[in-house]
């Protein structure tokens, strides 16, 4: 086994938000079969962003996941020629406005625009989990010593499938309710070896629970013109799925004789479905560790679900505020169609934001 | 350490029903575990690369619903031993697999997974690429299972990219501005009427570059490029992000039955397409 670098770290985070602001009042306007039912109240989401449909404002998944990628390396002590590898986790791939595209990777098309001429790329897919598998990847690539620094992002067109889920729907029980749930964004992050604890990844680790994984399946519609996420909710996120995480994360630990509450978390980042799902997940958590729950840090309420941006754009927004405590440890939970969980433990100290 | 390949497979559809690639990579899948006689449980990351699939389906990853119907490690709650799997999407056009080849070889180095699964299956979105004349790909899939080797000169070398200095030749799209109610049947692939030379000579020019990089002797090499089509298997089209399983069956099969190969002890893997991207890696079965 290789051991040529121990640790890789997160090294700088970037962001792109819409500035359209759509309130959940405005959305269940759009929804007419919905009735009275309160969205705000079911999913805790009280506005989300929105791209801009015109072509010149650059709002579409590409244009978004390169505004991120630049934001990021403005942060960064690397410019785009530096870096070795970069991977796009988008789901929603669209570019030139409407195209949904399978090739060239948007990783290809990425590498280019940034001028990372000579950077490894691809894309990988892997719903919400999409860039918490880029990070995977990369931290294993850096840690094997294949390359040294790397770019992971992604960016979102994710209301489209609300905006199909609009149209379509009859009643809260409609499998596209979750699709009232989100919101549009990019994200990037730049990951670099780690030489020092006070910035490192301790471990990421992510498994695949595939017997769930067609309890969520997002396909064009066959109904109206759109793409369209249809999710059985009451079993993907039923007590058993929430309980992957902490059996598989309490295993992990204590196959090196640790155990959840001597890892002295400072701030959980669970996967922003919901609040009443975040809630739902820390208590689930609590119960099977036997422990509290650290500080669980949430945007879902100014920004819905943003899919596979979802914990680096809540990490970026809590630094970015400026009263995150250095050398503070943060603990990131995806949970994503697949069904895919898991854990990222990292101490962040000089993440550029 | 080296990475070999330890078994592959190709799968293509009986045409009872629409293709899939859930159902080709997954045949694919089992044919390779079965040729290696090894469990399902024992895969600990499935890697699919294919890029066309059935209904235009974007969520969730492929890859899992692969790792569904092959089995492995469904449920890490009721069935913890051996361990988790995990399964991923990874997509590079035509160079998906040598992607997962370098992915993979980080994957083996940090002790991440013992074995890996790659899957390379594409099909058209309607079900049977026979009905798109526009869509130039075999509904076919391929796997690879790739798990370390005690023989240090045995298994792939590293993996280079090269990317050409001009805009794409090949892209493929849903228009849903355009697709109405059919977008799960709908595909288009638009392809520049000169891409094949084109493509072509970058993937040589690739070639070379790998070779006088790492100093390769071509008379003792076999390339496995990429193959412009998949007949040899019953598939109809382009074998796309399956070519290099296909090549290597057909360059391992060759290498057994034709004497005039007696000389070719190593592999070189080319690939090449959308982007414009290209990729090389060389691979020494064991025991040569």
């Amino acid at each position: 086994m290789s051991t040529a670098t121990a640790h890789s770290r997160i090294e700088a985070l970037g962001l792109c938000l819409p500035a359209t602001v759509q309130t959940t009042p405005q959305l269940a306007a759009l929804v007419p079969g919905l009735g009275d039912v309160d969205i705000e109240k079911i999913t805790g989401i009280t506005e989300r962003r929105v791209y801009d449909p015109e072509p010149d404002a650059g709002e579409d998944s590409f244009g978004m996941a390169l505004a991120a990628a630049r934001d990021a390396l403005r942060s960064s002590r690397y410019e785009a020629a530096d870096l070795d590898i970069v991977i796009s986790a988008s789901i929603t791939r669209f570019k030139d406005g409407s195209r949904f595209t399978f090739e060239p990777s948007f990783a290809a098309m990425l590498a280019g625009e940034l001028g990372a001429r000579s950077a490894i790329h691809f894309d990988v897919s892997n719903a919400c989990a999409g860039m918490m598998t880029g990070v995977w990847l990369l931290d294993r690539m850096i840690r094997s010593g294949a390359v040294r620094r790397g770019l992971v992002v992604s960016g979102e067109q994710a209301t489209r499938v609300a905006q199909t889920a609009a149209r379509e729907m009859t009643d809260s029980y409609d499998p596209q309710f979750a699709s009232l749930s989100v919101g549009d964004s990019a994200a990037a992050v730049v990951l670099d070896v780690s030489v020092d604890a006070a910035d490192r990844i301790h471990y990421i680790e992510l498994m695949t629970c595939s017997e769930y994984s067609h309890l969520c399946m997002g396909m064009p519609s066959d109904r109206t013109p759109g793409i369209s996420l249809y999710t059985d909710n009451k079993k993907m996120h039923n007590r058993d799925r929430l309980k992957l995480w902490p059996r598989f994360h309490e295993d992990f630990l204590a196959k090196r004789g640790r155990t959840f509450a001597a890892e002295e978390f400072d701030h959980i980042i669970q996967h922003q479905v919901g609040t009443r799902f975040i809630d739902y997940a820390n208590q689930t958590a609590e119960a099977e560790f036997g422990t509290p729950m650290p500080d669980s840090l949430s945007v879902v309420e100014r920004y819905g679900n943003t899919a596979t941006t979802s914990h680096f754009l809540t990490l970026c927004e809590h630094l970015r505020a400026g009263d995150a405590r250095p050398g503070a440890t943060y603990l990131l939970v995806p949970a994503a169609s697949g069904v895919v969980t898991g854990a990222l433990s990292a101490t962040l100290t000089n993440v550029g934001v | 350490m080296g990475m070999i390949i330890t078994a592959a497979a190709t799968a293509l559809p009986d045409r009872s029903a629409p293709a899939s690639v859930v159902d080709l990579a997954g045949r694919a899948a089992r044919g390779a575990l079965a040729r290696a006689q090894v469990p399902a449980s024992s895969i600990g990351t499935l890697i699919n690369v294919g890029v066309y699939r059935e209904h235009n389906t974007f969520e969730p990853a492929m890859a899992a619903l692969v790792q569904k119907e092959v089995g492995i490690n469904l449920d890490y709650i009721a069935d913890p031993e051996p361990a988790a799997g995990f399964s991923f999407d990874l997509m590079n056009g035509a160079c998906g697999v040598l992607n997962a080849v370098q992915v993979g070889q980080a994957l083996l180095d940090t002790g991440s997974t013992e074995r890996l699964l790659i899957t390379a299956a594409d099909v058209h979105p309607g079900g049977d690429a026979r009905d798109d004349v526009d869509y130039p790909y075999a509904d076919l899939a391929g796997a690879l299972l790739l798990e370390r080797s005690a023989d240090p000169d045995a298994g792939f070398g590293p993996v280079r990219h090269y990317t050409a200095d001009r805009p794409t030749d090949v892209e493929g799209y849903l228009d849903t501005a355009t697709m109405g109610r059919q977008g799960r049947t709908a595909i288009t692939v638009r392809r520049e009427s000169d891409h094949a030379e084109r493509l072509a000579e970058f993937a040589a020019r690739a070639a070379a570059d790998y070779a006088r990089e790492f100093d390769i002797d071509l008379d003792r090499t076999l390339v496995i490029g990429p193959a412009t089509t998949a007949d040899g298997v019953g598939a109809q089209g382009e074998p796309h992000t399956a070519a290099p399983v296909l090549g290597y069956l057909t360059a391992t099969d060759g290498v057994r039955h034709d004497d005039h190969d007696h000389d070719h002890d190593q592999f070189l893997f080319v690939s090449v397409g959308a982007g414009p991207s290209a990729a090389c890696a060389l691979y020494r079965p064991e025991g040569r």
